[in-house]
């Protein structure tokens, strides 16, 4: 089956044909989620992030250059919406408040919850003691599989500081990856 | 190449992010030292860990919850339509109109008073002459059908000229 390029989808939307903008979205859905989930550790907050980025990338569709990565371009603008989130965040709410609501909001889906509960505590530990730009590399590096130049224009810096960041942030997850393994090792020792 | 900066460049390895040279020299110290080597097998193996977990834990919309944010999107562009129309070029454009237009203001406001200031210091002298004529006699006030007087403001270099006719004689005529 023939596929439209994203330019193609791009066009459609900016001469009106609004069907076109959830098929442009589509595949990238799941992505911009989980990328707003991981930087705020929040279901709901994650969700008001895209909701944001999206309102943003269907009003200033028609600044988007045709023949650059659309990938690229949403994935910034749900970045810079998520730090904005943050920010707000931040100078509204006490840390305590927001660590209660990061327990209790993570999934909407219990089942999967439990499913997913000891995958989900090793990452968040180890993402939690990353800084924001840490964590964002890591994410778009690791986790989306950009590269590090991709990922330089995201975030709006230099190629050599998204490889500083990204090589702390490994070292970081690294030490937290073999604390977990010692605590587990600890575990089943004091089981046998 | 020393294990010191070669395990400052392990992370980067791991993932393929060093250059090619880099990445070849880290490669030969790597294949001679045991301990470098270790210690990038366990970067790899928490990277592959991460990389792994991030892929099983990923989340989704909801369908109903999906297309409730999409049409919200259109639905604010339009309660947010400008009356104005969108600005069809890049944006760089907006920045280059809004930096001559601030040259211009520049010329307008700061250049041009100093200018009327040139201008205003004629107008005094001329002003200076004419009082001096009429005080010191040379002019006689009988000849003379008009006055001017001019009143330059060195602020904002604001002109006021008064013209008295007849050195401020009342004409009666019988």
């Amino acid at each position: 089956m023939w596929m439209k390029n994203d330019d193609e989808l791009v066009g459609e939307v900016l001469e009106g044909n609004n069907s076109s903008f959830e098929v442009l979205l589509r595949p990238h859905r799941q992505g911009l989620l989980n990328m707003a989930f991981r930087m705020t550790g929040n279901f709901e907050e994650a969700k008001e992030i895209c909701q944001e980025a999206l309102i943003k990338i269907y009003r200033y569709l028609h600044r988007f250059e045709k023949g650059k990565s659309f990938k690229s371009w949403i994935y910034k603008i749900t970045m810079n919406s998520a730090y904005d989130f943050m920010r707000k965040r931040k100078r509204s709410e006490d840390i305590v408040e927001s660590q209660k609501r990061q327990i209790s909001g993570a999934s909407p889906n219990p089942e999967q919850q439990f499913l997913n509960k000891e995958i989900r505590s090793k990452i968040e530990s180890s993402l939690r003691n990353l800084s924001p730009k840490e964590k964002a590399v890591f994410l778009l590096r690791d986790g989306d599989g950009f590269s590090v130049e991709e990922t330089s224009r995201i975030l709006r810096c230099s190629s050599l500081s998204v490889r500083t960041h990204l090589s702390r942030a490994r070292k970081k997850i690294r030490i937290q990856f073999e604390r977990a393994n010692l605590g587990l090792q600890k575990e089943v020792n004091n089981e046998l | 190449m020393n294990c010191k900066k070669v395990q400052r460049w392990l992370p980067l390895m791991a993932g393929s992010d060093l250059s090619g040279s880099k990445a070849e020299a880290v490669k030969a110290h790597l294949a001679q030292c045991p301990h470098c080597q270790q210690e990038y097998e366990a970067y790899v193996r928490s990277l592959e860990s991460a990389k792994e977990w991030l892929e099983k834990d990923r989340q989704d919309w909801e369908e109903r919850e999906w297309q409730q944010v999409v049409r919200k999107a259109f639905e604010e562009k339009e309660t947010a339509a400008s009356p104005l129309a969108p600005w069809p070029f890049k944006r760089v454009w907006a920045y280059a109109m809004m930096g001559v237009m601030a040259v211009a203001l520049t010329l307008i406001f700061v250049i041009r008073p100093f200018h009327l200031r040139e201008g205003s210091a004629q107008d005094s002298e001329m002003f200076a002459r004419t009082q001096a004529q009429l005080s010191g006699g040379t002019l006689e006030a009988s000849q003379q059908d008009v006055v001017r007087m001019t009143m330059v403001l060195p602020e904002s270099g604001q002109k006021i000229v008064w013209f008295f006719d007849r050195n401020f004689e009342l004409e009666v005529k019988e």
